[in-house]
């Protein structure tokens, strides 16, 4: 299942993009998605395999202005384990301590999993709900080009993103929290450990006096995407987060979701399961 | 000298049964320095692939395998065609390694390739050229069994359709059938419609037991290799060593005198490695072949596709009692989805009945299982052997009919419990049994009783979180199972001039702790250390004869051999030393590695001095000893009746589970269970045995489901097959009830399947308890749950088919 001819390990984000140019590359990471993919034959390995672990501009995460930066190499252990990320942004540590196995967790990295774009991408859902953007880096020309664009848009099918073939994931960037800030994530499965999601939630605001405002959620497993959900967030703006209202809600996001069947589920369980778990992730909010 | 050391030595008497004794091949497994097959190469060896089918039920028009010949690095590359001499194989003989002008399901083997390494044989596959006749796909048992079904092995007939006339006789493989029914079994004793007309209460109701597969962590594989005087070497992970010997034999048509199978540390069995597989006797043509040895093993997802699986099972029970609570009758009607081949699952109701039967007291039985050919997986041998089926049924019942006549579940249970000394309408017959003793203790450690109470009347109450708590009991065989002629087992023993013993025994070290308890067995009858004996148990070259791993055997059958082997070392060696020292026999014993005096445990000699004096003499004797055991049970008559077992095991499981309402997620919060195992040899071993066992239920229980959709299987992988995981595993209380069986090696029974039998069944007994709603169907996947707290799920009923 390849046509690998070459093998790479740039140690410059210059040298990286630079190879990309000729678009058929494979870039490698973690490899806890790609190796099992290309070993079951859903993906093949094009002509360079090129290895990105030695490129210093791709790790760290800091804090830069009003931003948190992570950068695409960070493993969910580091992004689980770091202060910064522990202070700021608890919902993308609940997504972390939710994600595969502790083994998995030490090779995957925050790049790989929103590359890999699955629908069910576990640290994807508390990103979007955090108004995450991603960082590219391409060599269009001679020179380093670098764009960033919000995550919420990156994503167009399982698999499939709006990067080109000759742009890298250099990082994510992740706006600091405003004061008041609530977020949760659920994931639902299984079983609590090494499984794919069901359906995971996510849903973030700013809480005063008991209104939600500035309200992000987002749904995984329930469309060819991680998504966000206008209709709910919509319905949800502005509210109190009373019963009726947590009631009015959750019927909103049952009926704005369009999940399919498949070996975890059916689309009418997902249904059931984006209502009752929005009711009561809302209900914790209210409750904070 | 002083007078302290004129002191005769004393040594204390010791015991090394009950003991915590961690298993023997432990450091070597848990350092990584185990050799499994997948570590063993030989010289000059050849990696062997085979090529399945792209279809599930189709005939097979032509195979092209001329590039696939052609491509460097291929040595060999067979088809049907090119083993004239094929003969069938498995329970029935209904199908050809490899296939033979169609295909019947998706593990179907259609070509094989031996290459110089596995890349290259699996790029020559790739080379391989079929043309397939799609066939229509019959994957529901229920259509399989209907009048004028389309056949899944029809009868041959001539070009111009008419019947061929083929010779009475002639395996399935040969001559089909002219239905799809693979095996029928009937049985019965008493009369239902009396049972039934004196019954007060009755239930009927259909439940659906589903695929899971072993998941063993090592996956399947072997090496072949002929010697020059054309000997066969086999390196193998069967359970069955010396059967399949002469079945490899009679399959590649020579001498079973020359044929010799070396089991390497087999990474797991439970039942799987219990029949020959097409890719066993594909390996021995590949090496026959190539005149090289072959190697072949599975991939996972190969592992999944062309393993066995347990039975799937869809049962209609009907049960009825006495106000008083006494059982009145049982009946029951079985559809066996066969799958496309006949394998051991197909014979499972040999143990389902014994559960209808004979669990508790049932004056009058009936019994039915018809086993249909589909397109489907084929079931095999799993731990417990239909009995998880059986019971996920009977115990559910228990609990409907005790709530049925407003009677205490528990108390309903004691009330037709068996036991010492009945003999149950099935002939078999309960020397030593510890039913009501395992039910009690549960109850009473989990404080069944009370919680049950507590929980039922919690059901109305706000909260998505519900507590349950369910019971559920077994019985399976604990003294063997004469299923053959033979259930014996034999031991040779040596003593070497140190006083070492090295026992050479039958019995197949699967991962169960066998070697360790046959050694602690040993080592306790002749006073020496654990650390005093090798076991071999791996080579029919040297081992004596045995019938295999199966039916939670060894320790009762191989552990009673070797108790004899070494009874009769002991009396050798006590017979040398009364001699030599002038005292009587029956005043010596051995102990620590010394011959005391028995009644002051005083030292007459050490062991090991006693045997050099042995062997450094002109008339030299070696202590070298044989066993055979035959354990006292008998082969079933015609109508499945007879005491099969020597003993039998008991066993009673609580399992306590969370249901959120919200979600349908169950947690199973914790498992107590009470086992009849006769009496604790290996402490460590049995709780390791036991916790396996219960985690294999609760897989079996919640999480596990191999996906089967029109035969092709959804799911070949540990990402999308559930197994456990650590964190899910609940807390477990487990007591052992010693009977102390009058027949057991030290009053021990088997209980290596008992464990998993019951979790279900419980289980299903506990989210009633939790929720109000019955689970009929396994497993309790959130959605199936949440469907059935929501009302979401149509009643299971599957109308009982009939014999005509």
């Amino acid at each position: 299942m390849t046509e690998l001819k070459h093998y790479f390990a740039p140690t410059s984000l210059d040298q990286a993009v630079e190879c990309l140019k000729d678009g058929d590359v494979t870039i490698l990471a973690g490899g806890t998605d790609l190796t099992p993919q290309s070993q079951a034959g859903r993906i093949k390995i094009k002509h360079t395999l090129m290895n990105i672990r030695h490129i210093p501009q791709l790790t760290g995460i800091t804090l830069e202005g009003r931003e948190i930066r992570i950068g695409a190499l960070a493993t969910i252990t580091e992004i689980m384990e770091h202060p910064l990320v522990r202070e700021h942004l608890p919902v993308l540590v609940e997504a972390c301590d939710h994600f595969a196995s502790d083994q998995i967790r030490n090779a995957g990295t925050i790049g790989g999993n929103i590359c890999n774009a699955s629908p069910a991408g576990d640290t994807l859902i508390p990103l979007l709900v955090l108004d995450a953007s991603v960082e590219l880096a391409s060599m269009p020309e001679a020179k380093l080009y670098r764009h960033s664009m919000p995550l919420s848009t990156f994503f167009v099918g399982p698999g499939k993103t709006r990067k080109s073939l000759c742009e890298l994931v250099t990082g994510v960037r992740i706006p600091l929290p405003a004061p008041g800030h609530v977020a949760r994530f659920f994931k639902l499965g299984t079983r609590p450990a090494l499984d794919i999601s069901t359906i995971s939630i996510g849903v973030a605001g700013t809480l005063k006096d008991g209104v939600l405002s500035n309200a992000r959620v987002a749904f995984g497993a329930v469309a060819p995407t991680p998504t966000r959900a206008a209709q709910t967030e919509q319905a949800l703006e502005g509210q109190r987060l009373d019963a009726a209202t947590i009631e009015r809600v959750a019927a909103v996001a049952r009926d704005e979701v369009k999940p399919i069947d498949d070996v975890r589920a059916t689309a009418w369980y997902r249904k059931e399961m984006i209502h009752n778990i929005t009711k009561r992730i809302l209900s914790h909010v209210a409750q904070a | 000298m002083n007078v302290a050391e004129k002191k005769a030595r004393v040594i204390e008497p010791d015991s090394l049964i009950g003991k915590r004794i961690p298993k023997m091949d432990a450091p070597e497994k848990a350092s990584g320095r185990t050799r499994y097959i997948h570590d063993i190469n030989l010289s000059g060896q050849l990696h062997g692939k085979i090529l399945r089918s792209s279809r599930i039920h189709a005939l097979i028009k032509s195979i092209d395998v001329s590039a696939a010949r052609a491509l460097p690095g291929v040595h060999v590359v067979i088809t049907a065609a090119d083993i004239p001499d094929q003969r069938p194989i498995g329970v029935a003989k209904d199908h050809f390694p490899l296939k033979v002008g169609r295909v019947r399901s998706q593990r179907d083997e259609i070509a094989a390739v031996a290459a110089e390494s596995e890349e290259i044989a699996e790029a020559a596959l790739k080379l391989i050229k079929v043309e397939y006749e799609d066939l229509p796909v019959i994957s529901d048992p229920e259509q399989a069994i209907m009048p004028g079904a389309a056949l899944i092995h029809p009868e041959p007939h001539g070009a111009d359709g008419s019947h061929l006339h083929l010779k009475q006789g002639m395996s399935i493989a040969h001559k089909g059938k002219p239905d799809n029914i693979a095996m029928r079994f009937d049985y019965v004793h008493g009369d239902v419609v009396q049972g039934e007309a004196e019954s007060d209460v009755v239930v009927e109701d259909t439940f659906k037991l589903h695929y899971v597969t072993h998941c063993c962590m090592g996956v399947s594989g072997m090496i072949a290799e002929f010697d020059a005087s054309g000997n066969l070497l086999m390196y193998s992970n069967t359970q069955v060593p010396f059967l399949h010997k002469r079945e490899f034999a009679d399959y590649l048509n020579m001498d079973p005198a020359r044929i010799r199978i070396i089991q390497p540390p087999i990474g797991g069995g439970f039942g799987s490695k219990l029949d020959i597989y097409p890719f066993e006797v594909i390996c021995l043509y590949l090496a026959r072949a190539a005149k090289r040895p072959v190697k072949m093993l599975f991939t996972r997802e190969e592992e999944f596709l062309a393993s066995p699986t347990r039975q799937p099972v869809l049962l209609t029970l009907r049960s009825g009692c006495k106000k008083d609570g006494t059982l009145t009758f049982r009946q029951v009607h079985t559809l066996h989805d066969n799958g496309a081949y006949t394998s051991w699952g197909a014979t499972t109701p040999f143990v389902m009945m014994q559960t209808f039967s004979s669990l508790y007291r049932v004056p009058h039985c009936d019994y039915h299982t018809a086993a249909v050919y589909t397109n489907n997986p084929y079931a095999g041998s799993f731990r417990g052997y239909g009995n998880l089926q059986a019971t996920f049924a009977i115990e559910q019942h228990m609990d409907m009919l005790a709530e049925k006549i407003g009677m205490d579940p528990l108390e309903f249970r004691l009330k037709n419990a068996q036991d010492a000394g009945e003999t149950t309408g099935q002939g078999m017959s309960f020397k030593s049994c510890g039913f009501k003793d395992c039910i009690t203790t549960a109850a009473r450690r989990s404080d069944y009783s009370r919680k049950a109470r507590e929980n039922a009347a919690n059901r109305g109450k706000p909260g998505n979180i519900k507590r349950g708590i369910g019971m559920a009991s077994m019985l399976h065989v604990g003294g063997g199972a004469k299923i053959y002629p033979s259930d014996g087992c034999g031991t040779i023993l040596k003593m070497d001039d140190f006083a070492n013993v090295t026992l050479i025994t039958g019995a197949s070290e699967i991962g169960q702790g066998s070697e360790t308890v046959l050694s602690q067995l040993v080592c306790e009858e002749l006073g020496l250390p654990i650390s005093a004996i090798t076991v071999v148990n791996n080579d029919t070259a040297i081992t004596p004869w045995d019938v295999g791993v199966h039916a939670s055997r060894t320790t009762f059958i191989a552990g009673n051999s070797a108790i004899g082997a070494a009874k009769k070392a002991k009396s050798k060696i006590l017979a040398v030393a009364a001699k030599k020292y002038d005292v009587a026999e029956d005043e010596l014993d051995l102990r620590g590695g010394f011959v005391i005096q028995a009644a002051s445990g005083e030292v007459v000699v050490e062991l090991s001095k006693l045997l050099r004096n042995l062997h450094f003499q002109d008339k030299a004797e070696l202590v070298m000893t044989t066993f055979y055991y035959e354990p006292p049970s008998v082969h079933q008559d015609k109508g499945f009746k007879g005491d099969v077992s020597a003993a039998y095991a008991w066993g009673t499981q609580v399992v306590e589970v969370e249901v959120d309402t919200d979600t349908g997620q169950v947690r199973m919060t914790k498992v107590t269970g009470a086992h009849d195992v006769g009496r604790v040899l290996n402490r460590l071993g049995i709780e390791g045995q036991i916790e396996g066992g219960v985690v294999m239920g609760q897989g079996y229980a919640l999480t596990e489901d191999l996906l089967i959709q029109n035969g092709v299987m959804k799911n070949p992988n540990f990402r999308d097959y559930k197994l456990v995981t650590a964190p899910e595993i609940p807390e477990m209380d487990i007591a052992f009830i010693e009977s102390m069986d009058g027949e057991g090696p030290q009053g021990a029974k088997g209980v290596g399947e008992a464990p998993s039998i019951c979790i279900a069944a419980a289980t299903a007994n506990a989210i009633a308890n939790a929720t109000g709603v019955r689970m009929y169907e396994l497993p309790f996947t959130p959605e199936k749950v949440y469907r059935a707290l929501r009302g979401q799920t149509p009643k299971l009923y599957w109308k009982p088919w009939k014999a005509d």
